[in-house]
Order: C-alpha cells, then structure tokens, then sequence
C-alpha cells in the first residue's frame, strides 16, 4: 500500500466516522425514537378498537408502507415548501425516516401486544384494572419484550437506509465518503472505508441488542453458572 | 349474598346456559360438578362478566339488576367484590409473586405500597409461599403459581371467590397442596365457588353440590345428601362414574 493512499485512509476515516456520529447516528436515534412512540400509539389505537383513530391507524400504514421512503423524503424536504411549510434538512430526514419506519413497528407492537395471553388481561380486569391501567402495566411491558427484537432490527436496517438522507442535502457518512472520493480518487478505498464503518455501527448496535436482551428475561433466580453458559451458547 | 338467575347464553345456535339460577349465601362452599362441556366455564365467566349473559339478572355487592343492562362502571363495581381463580393461573409475567397479589391493592383500590406490601406478604404466607415472594411466575411451580393466584385473589377480601378448575391443569401431588390451601380458606369461613372434578373435595368440604348438564342445574343438593343419597339418577350416574376412574 503506497504511503499516500494510508495517508488519505487514516484522515478520511475520522473525516467519515465524525460525519457518521454526528449526522448519521443522530438522525437514526432521532427517527428510531420517533417511529417507536408513534409506532406505539399506531398499535394500541388498533387493539384498543377506538373508533375513528383505528381507520385512521390502518390508512397510514397503508399509506407510508405503500409507497418509497426516498419519495417521502423528496416530499417533505422539497414538496412541502410549495405549501409554505419548510424544514431544515437533517429535521426532514429525521420526520421522513421516523414516519416512515412507524409503520412498520407499529405492526410489529400491534403483533407483540396481540401475543400477550388473553387470560392476563381478564385477571387485570377481575383485580379491577382500568384498560389503560392493564395496558400500561401489564400488556406493554411484555410485548415490549417480544417486539424489541423486530423494532432493533428495523433500527439497524435504518442506521443505512439513512444514507438516503444524501438526497435531500444532508451530508452524513455515505455523502461524506462521496465527497472524499472525489477529491482523491480513490472511491473503492473510500466507499470500503464508509461500509466498514456503518459495519461498526451496526456491530455496536448488535451488541447492545444481546445486552438488553439479556437483561429482559422476567427471572430473578436464574443461575449465574447458567446465564454464563448461555452466553457462550450465543457465540 | 350473591343471587343470579335465569342465567342464559349462547354462541351463535348453541345454548350453553338454558337458565341458570345459583344462591350463595356468606360462609357457603359451593361445588358445582358437571362433565366437560355442561357449562361451568362460561357460568362463572358470565357472573363475572368476562363473558356477557344474553339473559339473567344479578343480585350482588348492593347492584341489583339485569345483567345485559350491567354499565361498564357497575360492572367493575361487582368485579371489585369478587375474586376468580382460574384453571390456568393467569398470574402476571412481568411482575412477581408480591407483585402479583399487590397489583389490585395498590392500583384499583390505591392502598398504599408498604401496606399493600404487608398485606401481599400476609397472604403468600398463608398459601405456604413465604420463601418465594421474589419469584416470577416462571420461576415457580404450576402448585405454587395457583397458590400465588390464589393469594392475589384473597389479597383483595372479596366477598365471594369463583374457581374454575383450579387444579386441572396440575399434577397429583400439586393438587393435593393447592387443596389443602383452599380447605383452610373454607375453614376460615371464606365464601367459594369452586367448579371442580375433585370428588374427595367437593364432598369433605363443600356445603352444597350443584350438578349442571347441557347448561341447566340438575341438582342443587347439601353435599352430604348429594353423595349418599342423590335425588336425581343423573348426578348419581355421574358420581359413579367419577370415582370409578
Ligand atoms: N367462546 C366460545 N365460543 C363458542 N362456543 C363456546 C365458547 N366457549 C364455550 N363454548 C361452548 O360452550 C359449551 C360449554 O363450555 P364450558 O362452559 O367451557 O363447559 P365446561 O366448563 O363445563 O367444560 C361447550 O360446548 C363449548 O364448546
Ligand atoms: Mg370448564
């Protein structure tokens, strides 16, 4: 390797790895936390059957699972000023992103909160539980233990997808990486030195998953030898 | 104390409850025997509205009324006054045993945590399950988790305690302490009705046996008569048979 293209590789690593955390993470936990509480709200209007907001829950699935999520960028960054209202890019990105993977975990809560057993939810309401009540307490939490799975892979397919959010102006990881490669001539190097790092982004990401995951098992008494034993199971 | 009758309820165009009446007076232990489909299940279900009657009317905890009319306030209402057992436990997954039976003092009846605590613990001592109050339910036992069920009822002093089945669903040696647990409570004078197969159970301690077929009551008998002397061949066919087994 010539001493020229390490020189370009080292500083263009923290070039694409500052861009990385400070646009591409930002809008992928900003859009992720978005698209949950959202998500949330999308499922239980649709197992609590309220009338109106259900129908409404079920067009909007349809609408921003129906149709490209790069098209619901263009619309909200470059179409809404037509009707006067104008967002800042990495704003956009974060609503478009966020609305968008709504509607996928909405289905994936809706699925988790339909698979708490039944006879839960009757022995909340003979204890003289409230709906919400029982929701809140007792419904939620466990689903949120069978969603979260789903809902950390759906955030780890959108710490890429942001990538998109180049074409609505934001320069994050992959524009960055762009940018580079043009001004060196070197895009092969360039374009691996981006993959590798949504690589790490995504490994973290992973790792975290199995922590959490871990410490989501509803088991005070479970062996430490055992636990342990899992744990190189997993490896 | 607590008065249904006329019970009646189908799905679609099958009649389960062809008009059910059912007394229970404080201090009573009521066993209601029946073979597999006769509509015990969905009698208890119907007086505690998990399930709702297409006729009937209710008498109970001071509402007096249809039970088609029943708002869903008088309904929790009547909920508030009565525990439910149920053949698969039910216990909450996501909190533990105390929390479990604190769930009902401290949320719907807002009694305050520490004395729920105490109260919660009272009562897990009393079903033999001091030494698990910190367990999740998957960590106990199918005995100890209806005994923890049981607890989470107790905990609330309903008036009247409706089991269903409650020891279908485990083996012999954890029926025998899950039974042992609901001996004490009628001892202790605690109103039940208890949908059981356990014939030794029914007999020794309950006052009086209700025996449904098809969805009516074919006998309403004190136990002691229901098993020497039954007045109905049916029941007596039924028994036979039961202890056959
Ligand atoms: N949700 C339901 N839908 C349709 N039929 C039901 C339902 N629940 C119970 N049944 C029917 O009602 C009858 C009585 O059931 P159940 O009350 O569970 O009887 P038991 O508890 O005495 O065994 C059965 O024939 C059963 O198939
Ligand atoms: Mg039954």
């Amino acid at each position: 390797m010539s001493e020229r293209l390490l020189r370009i590789l080292v500083t263009s690593f923290m070039q694409l790895l500052e861009a990385g955390l400070k646009m591409t993470m930002p809008i992928t936990l900003g859009a992720f936390a978005l698209s949950v509480i959202l998500g949330l709200l999308l499922a239980v209007v649709q197992v609590a059957n309220i009338k109106g907001l259900k129908q409404f829950a079920s067009f909007y699935i349809w609408i921003f699972r129906g149709t490209p999520v790069i098209v619901q960028l263009f619309i909200i960054f470059f179409g809404l000023p037509y009707v006067g209202i104008v967002i800042e890019a990495v704003p956009a990105a974060i609503i478009g992103f966020g609305l968008n993977l709504a509607a996928y975990n909405a289905e994936s809560i809706r699925a988790a909160i339909l698979a708490v057993p039944k006879g839960q939810t009757e022995a909340a309401y003979l204890v003289g539980l409230t709906y919400p009540q029982l929701m809140r307490r007792i419904v939620i939490p466990q689903a949120a233990r069978v969603a979260f799975p789903s809902l950390w892979n759906n955030l780890i397919s959108l710490v890429k997808d942001t990538s998109l959010a180049a074409s609505i102006t934001v320069v994050e990881l992959f524009t960055r990486a762009q940018q580079v490669a043009a001004r060196t001539y070197e895009p092969l190097a360039m374009y691996l030195e981006a993959a590798f790092i949504y690589l790490i982004f995504c490994t973290v990401l992973t790792w975290i998953q199995r922590i959490v995951e871990r410490k989501m098992v509803w088991q005070s008494h479970t062996d430490n030898k055992n636990k342990r034993r899992g744990l190189l199971c997993l490896k | 104390m607590l008065k249904v009758t006329n019970i009646k309820k189908h799905y679609g165009k099958t009649e389960v409850l062809k008009g059910i009446d059912l007394e229970v007076n404080k201090g009573d232990v009521v066993a209601i025997l029946g073979p597999s489909g006769s509509g015990k299940t969905t009698l208890l279900r119907c007086i505690s509205f998990l399930s709702h009657a297409n006729e009937g009317h209710i008498s109970f905890a001071g509402i007096d009324g249809e039970m088609r009319r029943m708002s869903r306030k008088q309904i929790h209402e009547l909920r508030m006054h009565m525990g439910f057992v149920f053949q698969s436990f039910n216990l909450f997954r996501n909190k533990t045993a105390i929390e479990n039976v604190m769930e009902g003092l401290v949320i719907p009846r807002h009694v305050p945590k520490d004395e729920a605590r105490a109260i919660a613990s009272r009562m897990l001592e009393k079903v033999g399950l001091s030494d698990r109050t910190d367990f999740y339910p998957d960590e106990l036992s199918g005995g100890q988790q209806q005994r923890v069920a049981i607890a989470r009822a107790l905990a609330l002093s309903p008036e009247v305690i409706l089991f269903d089945e409650p020891t279908s669903a485990l083996d012999p040696e954890l029926t025998t302490e899950v039974l042992a647990v609901m001996r004490d409570l009628a001892k202790e004078g605690t109103t039940m009705v208890v949908v059981t197969h356990e014939m030794e159970f029914a007999k020794e301690v309950a006052d009086r046996v209700i025996f449904m077929e098809n969805g009516v009551v074919v006998e309403d008998s004190p136990s002691s008569l229901f098993f020497t002397n039954p007045k109905e061949e049916r029941s007596a066919a039924f028994v036979k048979k039961i202890l056959q087994k």
